[in-house]
């Protein structure tokens, strides 16, 4: 790669067009253009909304770079990604440690606003953990078209984001359009999230949930155990290891031969479902319905940190709450956003 | 801590099921209508509810989505409190009127079939390389054999004349976008059977399947568990290059009945190749549901015998 911008992007006079916000030279896993909440209203049709799997990080890296929250921006799985950058702007990094992010060669902090011009070179490394999502917002947001009225990349749909699919070395994704230069900020350190190789889940229990669907014995093993993340989790659903429950039926009666087995429901987004023996989390792509019982749902305050799970590595435990300790920690969860409990930067 | 996920039961009352509430985390409710049978009266209720809901929303409310017998409510915490939105779902309820005078918005669309074509075997072929070599429902290159043997059918001629004979009521869309999941308005037709064991890793788009109670179309290319019958032409496409995609990318939606007519794998391929160049015309009529007539013409029975269908 050279220093120098391309061509057909550095025409300053005449009718050239406007160079675009960055030009990928190293895609990583499968990085993709997400926005928050995401694609609203077409469950019924089979679609999740899609969106950032860690929607915390995507949302304060929004706001770091002077955007509405809910702003299209990257999702980098394990943090591997370079581009070259061609506007005038700012940019935010927030989610996994260790990708050690550098521009132009040198070190630029996560969680915090960074100017950028163009030429800039952003080199993030393979985020060997804690974390596993890494986020990258620019000033303005990627203006790619809204497709079913979101901007939010669907994998399994291949709608949204830049072409339906993940980025390849090479795209040019517009945006970063010329404005004024939002306030430079930092999430404190007492207010990011924290990051570990264990983690601790809320649920809140059901909606299959003893003695009807499960018993009581298998609902406490299920709290108890430490859960390893299986390698071949995704945005469609993070599995867990496999797991030989005790059921209250021998078989699921009318819906199938297994007892994990329910006569079709639509399934609530972060809701754990048994597929036989293997319990897994439903992610922002996961299937939308399906013949098995949901024992337990993750509450809003901590999807995010199941989009932080890093497969084949991370652990997770499941804490039971219930409906009334769920308002005030989404309300803690949430307090970091507002750029008035953010520190400025000179 | 709530000692159980049940927020509210109402009913059985005035010639309505039992609804039970169920907590789905702290931004969705689970409403459930009757027991845990299969009755297709239950999912006219589901239509006929989330109809409702789509007209009147209660204040709040994100969007809800259907199951067979349920419905998943999504709101904003935000916006209203999960008792005030049960209240309003209970109002809803008490407003639907008696299930045998509901008529439901409907639609008859027929599609042609190519029982036991290339690209189900192909699924089989690679299923069988790469995933379970000694599973007794790919025996012969394709799953008929074992549909025929799980549904009882004397022969597949019989199979395939039970499918083409029977209009099929869609009962929800989801797991993948647009995905159909249809059951025989027919009691008692017998196509139940039990699904892949483990997963096929990939299907053909346009293939039919059968798992469980269920018959299902594939609308992308993706793994699934039904077994194969045949393929029809696409129900989704998403960039909107036929006229019949032009306002809505999803062809089947819930509560439409779906007709297939037997055609021959060649003139299947013509056909695909039609909806490819926005030649084909898809057959689809306006035609409301009377939940009256079809209890009339069926029975109030629940609608089929018990399924077979495997996790």
């Amino acid at each position: 790669m050279t220093g120098t911008d391309s061509p057909r992007h550095t025409g300053s006079g005449g009718n050239a067009p406007p160079p675009p916000a960055i030009e990928v030279l190293d895609p990583g896993v499968q990085t993709t253009v997400q926005e928050y909440p995401g694609r609203l209203g077409l469950q019924r049709r089979g679609l999740f909304p899609a969106g950032p799997a860690d929607h915390l990080a995507f949302r304060l890296a929004n706001v770091l770079a002077g955007n509405p929250e809910g702003t299209a921006a990257l999702e980098i799985p394990a943090g591997r990604f370079a581009a070259r950058l061609r506007r005038r702007g700012t940019v935010a990094l927030c989610g996994a440690d260790g990708a050690k992010p550098t521009l132009n060669g040198r070190a630029v902090p996560l969680w915090e606003s960074v100017p950028v011009a163009p030429g800039d070179l952003l080199v993030c490394r393979t985020a060997r953990g804690p974390g596993f999502r890494l986020y990258l917002a620019v000033s303005g947001g990627f203006t790619v078209p809204r497709v079913l009225g979101s901007r939010a990349t669907h994998t399994v749909g291949a709608i949204g984001g830049f072409e339906g699919r993940a980025l390849v070395r090479g795209d040019l994704l517009d945006g970063m359009p010329a404005g004024p230069a939002p306030a430079r900020l930092r999430v404190p350190p007492p207010l990011r999230p924290v990051y570990g190789r264990h983690w601790e889940v809320e649920v809140m229990r059901g909606p299959h949930d003893p003695p009807e669907f499960f018993t009581e014995e298998a609902w406490a093993q299920f709290r108890t155990t430490a859960w390893r993340v299986d390698l071949g989790s995704d945005r469609l659903s993070t599995r867990l290891n496999a797991h030989t429950f005790a059921w209250p039926r021998s078989d699921g009666g009318v819906a199938g031969s297994h007892p994990s087995n329910v006569l079709d429901v639509s399934f609530p987004l972060g809701g754990v479902v048994i597929n036989g023996d293997v319990p897994m989390i439903l992610g922002p792509d996961g299937p939308t319905s399906g013949g098995f019982a949901v024992v337990a749902t993750v509450v809003h305050a901590a999807v995010w940190r199941v989009g932080q799970l890093r497969p084949g590595h991370d652990t997770v435990r499941f804490r039971e709450i219930d409906a009334e300790e769920a308002v005030p920690l989404a309300r803690h969860m949430e307090y970091p956003l507002d750029p008035r409990h953010l520190e400025q930067l000179p | 801590m709530a000692a159980t996920a049940t927020i509210g039961v109402t009913g059985p009352a005035g010639g309505w099921p039992a609804v039970t509430y169920r907590q789905a985390g702290d931004q969705y409710v689970m409403i459930e209508y009757g027991e845990h049978e299969l009755d297709l009266r239950l999912n006219f209720l589901v239509v006929s509810v989330l109809d409702r809901l789509t007209t009147d929303p209660p204040p709040g409310l994100v969007e809800a989505a259907p199951g067979l017998r349920s419905i998943l409510v999504r709101f904003d915490p935000r916006r209203t409190g999960r008792d005030a939105l049960i209240e309003r779902l209970r109002a809803t309820h008490d407003a639907q009127p008696d299930i045998t005078s509901l008529v439901l918005p409907s639609r008859v669309i027929t599609l042609p079939i190519a029982f036991d074509d290339t690209s189900c075997r192909e699924a089989v072929r690679r299923y069988v390389t790469t995933i379970r070599p000694d599973a007794a429902n790919t025996a012969g290159g394709s799953n008929i054999d074992y549909i025929v043997e799980q549904t009882g059918f004397p022969t597949a001629e019989a199979l395939y004349a039970a499918v083409t004979g029977t209009e099929l009521w869609t009962a929800f869309t989801g797991f993948a976008p647009g995905l159909p999941f249809l059951l025989p308005l027919e009691p008692g037709l017998g196509l139940s059977v039990p699904k892949y064991n483990p997963t096929r890793g990939w299907t053909a788009e346009g293939s039919v399947g059968l798992g469980g109670p269920c018959a299902a179309i594939y609308p992308v290319e993706s793994p699934g568990s039904y077994q194969l019958l045949g393929r029809t032409v696409p129900i989704y496409d998403m960039v909107g290059h036929h006229p019949a995609f032009a306002t809505d990318p999803f062809l089947v939606r819930p509560a439409d009945r779906v007709h297939f007519t037997r055609v021959s794998e060649r003139e299947l391929r013509d056909a695909r190749k039609q909806v490819f160049e926005g030649r084909y015309r898809y057959r689809i009529a306006e035609e409301p549901f009377s939940v009256a007539d079809h209890l009339a013409r069926w029975g109030h029975d629940p609608s089929r015998a018990a399924g077979t269908g495997a996790g």
